[in-house]
């Protein structure tokens, strides 16, 4: 017991004194900014939805992405369950926070394209337990929405992670995203958020995120997988990505309101 | 050879006085120690056993759809609530309720947390009916048109009439049986939530559960002091001393503290009708006491030469075998309830009530003789000589010559109740009402009324659907039998509105559909009907549906809204619908159980008249037992019961006149009535005997005798009796105070036959054991 002591104290004392050689949270947030994505990707996500009786949904979906100048364009197609396939949900995130992002959704029984109402950046994407904006963000950390301050150097998973305490610039943007703080463990190495933990805007905790089995495919350092636990509703939410593909370069024209139509 | 047994008993007692006194007080700590550790539980589901299947039933339906008994307030604005005070009221009530203790903030609902889904013209829509922060006069017109177009809403959490809406607020489980607090931290709050126009109305199923636990605790701390005084003033009366007053008291107080204690050792929850549970023990454990003194006073009387072991050694030696059979045959009537009661409230007040008697019996033969033995022989002037009588002697010896000399009339008016009595017990009424458990104008009865009376009602029966596979629920096919169901229960009578998944499933298709009213109807294509869903968590909240599909939608929870809480209503109500599940439903691929608490209410209450019947018929027979074996004479036996058993029938004459229900508190009564009031037959047969066949007066002299001694103690018994059960009519919780009420006028009859018709029928009848001497 006693050495657990010792080495908690050499630990903290070895957190603290780093502490002032520690980037600051800005320049981790900006950083993260700076990775690869790739200018377009193709891969499978798989969908594990499971709320708190242990329930499961799960749904397989061919997501695409891209790059248009600073914009960012997704389109997702839904394969299974069959009661949903050919559904599609096509986003244009626009790089200005000013600017309404457009949605549309395709219910193919009802053979319409739907817009879906500019939702709050805080609003839970298709029944997930991630946000609009996390999805948009993947695993960067916001430039723009928070105070952040350098808490110290933990490892997960065995890398190492910077850990930054983030706190909404105002009550605004608090509302906003659903958030009165956060935390974000960020890889020194790669610069992509390895795990976070969010509290409500009362204060109670709300989700922890975990990104794992993060490998470099085709040069680009990709995430496999992101775990989302909801600690309020006990909801869970697993995102496994397969046959990721940066290479082929995808056409402007998946990225329509036809194409929703279309299909792949 | 009985006697001298007995002797050896009571010379053994009396001269390890101390040490039984020591061991008494002892045990008395020991058991009230854990008084402390008693919990209240006053939820309806209270009333069935764990192990029931309804029950278990009920709540797997529960955990599965998140269904919770909640708080209801009622914001009332007589000119409409849709304005912009008004609708900042909700908003500021709904965020104040969520920072509440025990209150779930997530499951706060109100017209400022629920969603309004609109068919725009690019798509659907599915945000809040307004922004706080937006809120101006034409935004408060829009949420009435929207309340308008939304059907689910309308009547469910805005009246029709639009000048009252519902925060409905859920607790956390943690809260359970600690609704009180909730209770009083909403009530507080309301205190000082002040609007002018505004009036606020708290009730549903979880205020009600949290009132009663403070009613009854306020209600306790009224009734037992108030019981214990008359009990001394009685007693007072009768012997004029301390130690008379003082000793039958302390064995009082042991018998409710035991039995109460072991209750909080044993982990049984205190039920609102245990709160009559210590006022009846109080009424009952006294008479062992009184007549102990009465016995030992009227001895130092008439034998003033004695000393006070001989004196102690003497009254308990005649009194042992009266007060041990009364105690048996009163201990039978409470575990008569405890075996044909089927609900743990009253099976557990049957088994502490018997308890309760059996730990006053203890004490009555080992703590009053060693306590009496700390004490030097005294006589009471209530017992001046053996022959002077005082105007309580006095009166029972003119009533026993008016019985003399006029027994066939006695027994004709018997016959005459017997009749009536049959006649209301046919036409006896089942019912119960949780909110009859408070006073008219109590402020909780006020606000279900007004809720009652302006919504659709605080009562809920859910129905439980149940498909074989993932997405059944899906189909039109399954959808449309669902609304076939809520249309149908709809017409029932009390039930005013509905909500179930296919309203949902409506609303989407009409909002994808422009908002075109005809589209306010159910698809005729399942892979729509998922894709609704699927664009609907575009923009709604995921758990939006939680409470009427589960998450494979497999399943699905319609709720129905019942105005009326009364059992009579509910069973109509869950007859009918039942005979429509089973011609419609429970087919291979859709089944349907009811739930909630109706069919809860109905599952249990409906056992209650039964329970009654059967309660009353083994107390009765058991009383048979005990006295025909005591007596050694079936005569003698049955006899005993007479005057109980024409108690009883009186009482359910009297129940009829006064239209009192057959309830969780009056359906106790009979088993009581009869445990308790045969013990005036008892002694009086007893003393009868004793002064025919083993005396061998005279009828006339043995009637003299009987009136003047026992007749007097009995008297003072009764007195005791129908006072104690008399201070439940005190009682503000008119379950206890109808059954207070009921048990005295029962025990006034026992008493009343056993002075009048017993001796009436031992006159003309003359059975042979009082005649037959033993030598």
């Amino acid at each position: 017991m006693k050495t657990i002591f010792k080495m908690m104290a050499l630990l903290m004392a070895v957190g603290t004194m780093n502490a002032q050689d520690l980037p600051d949270g800005q320049t981790i947030a900006e950083k993260t900014y700076e990775r690869n994505e790739g200018n377009s990707v193709k891969r499978t996500l798989i969908m594990e939805l499971t709320d708190k009786r242990g329930k499961t949904r799960v749904r397989e979906t061919t997501a695409l992405r891209k790059y248009f100048g600073e914009e960012r364009r997704l389109i997702i197609f839904y394969n299974t369950p069959t009661s949903v396939k050919g559904t599609a949900f096509l986003t244009y995130d626009y790089p200005s926070a000013e600017v309404d992002d457009d949605q549309w959704l395709y219910l193919p029984a009802l053979r319409k394209t739907r817009r879906i109402s500019a939702s709050n950046r805080g609003d839970y994407f298709l029944g997930t337990d991630l946000t609009y904006e996390d999805i948009k963000l993947e695993t960067k950390i916001s430039r723009d929405d928070y105070n952040y301050k350098t808490i110290g150097k933990e490892t997960i998973d065995g890398h190492e992670c910077y850990v930054i305490e983030a706190t909404p610039k105002d009550d605004d943007i608090a509302k906003e995203l659903g958030y009165s703080k956060a935390k974000f463990w960020v890889d020194a190495k790669v610069w992509m958020m390895r795990k976070s933990e969010s509290w409500d805007i009362a204060g109670n905790p709300l989700k922890t995120v975990n990104v794992s089995d993060i490998r470099e495919i085709q040069g680009i350092w990709t995430l496999h997988r992101i775990d989302v636990q909801n600690h309020k509703t006990k909801h869970k939410t697993v995102f496994r990505f397969e046959d990721i593909d940066y290479s082929t370069a995808l056409s402007d024209d998946y990225f329509t309101e036809e194409a929703l139509v279309d299909g792949l | 050879m009985k006697t001298t047994k007995a002797h050896k008993f009571f010379n053994w007692v009396t001269s390890y006085s101390k040490p039984i006194l020591i061991l008494s007080f002892l045990v008395f700590v020991a058991s009230v120690i854990s008084l402390p550790k008693l919990t209240k539980d006053t939820r309806y589901e209270a009333f069935l056993p764990p192990q029931d299947s309804v029950l278990i039933q009920r709540n797997q339906l529960k955990e599965t759809f998140g269904l919770k008994d909640p708080m209801v307030i009622a914001i009332k604005n007589e000119r409409g609530i849709f304005n912009e005070q008004s609708l900042h009221i909700v908003h500021d009530l709904s965020e104040k309720l969520k920072a509440i203790p025990g209150i779930d903030p997530d499951q706060v609902r109100s017209l400022s947390t629920e969603n309004n889904v609109v068919g725009t013209d690019f798509g659907l829509l599915v945000q809040p009916f307004f922004e706080v922060e937006e809120l101006n006069a034409d935004q408060a017109r829009s949420v009435s048109e929207a309340i308008d177009n939304f059907e689910l809403y309308r009547g469910s959490l805005v009246s029709e009439d639009k000048t009252t809406t519902l925060v409905i607020a859920e607790m956390l489980d943690s809260y359970n049986l600690k609704q009180h607090e909730v209770y009083n931290s909403i009530q507080d709050f309301l205190e000082d939530f002040k609007h002018e126009g505004h009036d606020f109305y708290l009730a549903g199923e979880g205020a009600v559960s949290g009132y009663l636990i403070k009613y009854i605790d306020e209600d306790a701390m009224r009734t037992n002091p108030f019981a214990g005084l008359v009990i001394a003033l009685i007693l007072i009366f009768a012997y004029r001393t301390v130690r008379g007053v003082v000793i039958p008291n302390l064995m009082v107080l042991a018998s409710v503290g035991i039995a109460l204690g072991l209750m909080a050792f044993f982990g049984v929850d205190f039920y609102v009708i245990t709160n009559g549970l210590p006022v009846v023990l109080i009424a009952i454990a006294v008479a062992d006491g009184i007549h102990i003194m009465g016995e030992y006073y009227e001895l130092a009387a008439k034998y003033p030469r004695l000393n006070q072991k001989e004196l102690v050694i003497k009254t308990m030696l005649s009194m042992w075998r009266p007060i041990t059979i009364t105690s048996i045959t009163t201990i039978a009537g409470f575990l008569s309830i405890a075996f044909s009661s089927y609900m743990p409230p009253m099976a557990f007040f049957g088994i502490f009530g018997g308890i309760g008697v059996a730990t006053a019996l203890v004490y009555a033969l080992f703590m009053i003789p060693s306590a009496l033995m700390l004490l030097k022989p005294q006589r009471s002037k209530a017992f001046k000589s053996a022959d002077t009588l005082d105007v309580f002697g006095r009166l029972m010896v003119r009533l026993g010559n008016a019985v003399y000399k006029k027994p066939k009339t006695i027994i004709a008016l018997a016959i005459a109740i017997i009749v009536l009595g049959i006649f209301g017990a046919l036409k006896l009424q089942v019912n119960e009402d949780r909110i009859a458990n408070f006073q008219k104008d109590e402020p909780i009865v006020q606000a279900d009324a007004i809720i009652n009376n302006r919504t659709e009602g605080t009562s809920y029966l859910d129905i439980l659907i149940e498909t074989p596979n993932n997405e059944d629920i899906f189909k039109p096919e399954n959808l449309r039998k669902i609304e076939a169901l809520q249309r149908h229960v709809e017409t029932l009578p009390k039930v005013q509105g509905s909500t179930s998944i296919v309203d949902f499933v409506k609303k989407m298709n009409q909002s994808v559909n422009e908002d075109d009213k005809d589209f306010y109807s159910i698809p005729d294509n399942e892979a729509l009907i998922s894709q609704f869903f699927l664009l609907y968590s575009a923009s709604g909240d995921p758990t939006d549906f939680d409470n009427y599909v589960d998450y494979d939608y497999r399943l699905a929870n319609v709720r129905f809204r019942s105005n009326s809480g009364e059992y009579l209503d509910e069973r109509v109500i869950v007859e009918q619908t039942q005979r429509y599940l089973d011609k419609n439903f429970n087919t291979s691929e859709i089944k349907a159980t009811q739930s909630g608490k109706l069919a809860l209410d109905v599952h249990w209450i409906g056992k209650l008249g039964q329970s009654h019947f059967v309660g009353a018929a083994i107390a009765l027979l058991v009383v048979l037992i005990v006295a025909a074996l005591s007596f050694r004479s079936m005569a003698g036996g049955v006899l005993t019961i007479v005057p109980v058993l024409i108690s009883v029938l009186f009482i359910y004459t009297v129940m009829g006149v006064l239209n009192i229900w057959l309830a969780v508190g009056t359906s106790m009564f009979a088993a009581i009535a009869i445990g308790v009031g045969v013990d005036f037959a008892v002694h009086t047969v007893d003393r009868f005997k004793h002064l025919l066949a083993e005396k061998g007066l005279s009828l006339q002299q043995a009637f003299q005798e009987f009136f003047k001694s026992a007749g007097r103690a009995l008297l003072f018994n009764f007195l005791a009796l129908a006072l104690g059960f008399g201070v439940l009519m005190t009682s503000s919780v008119p379950p206890l105070n109808q059954f207070g009420f009921l048990v005295a006028v029962a025990v006034m009859v026992s008493f009343i036959g056993s002075m009048t018709l017993l001796p009436a029928l031992i006159l003309v009848t003359k059975p042979k054991l009082f005649f037959t001497s033993k030598k």
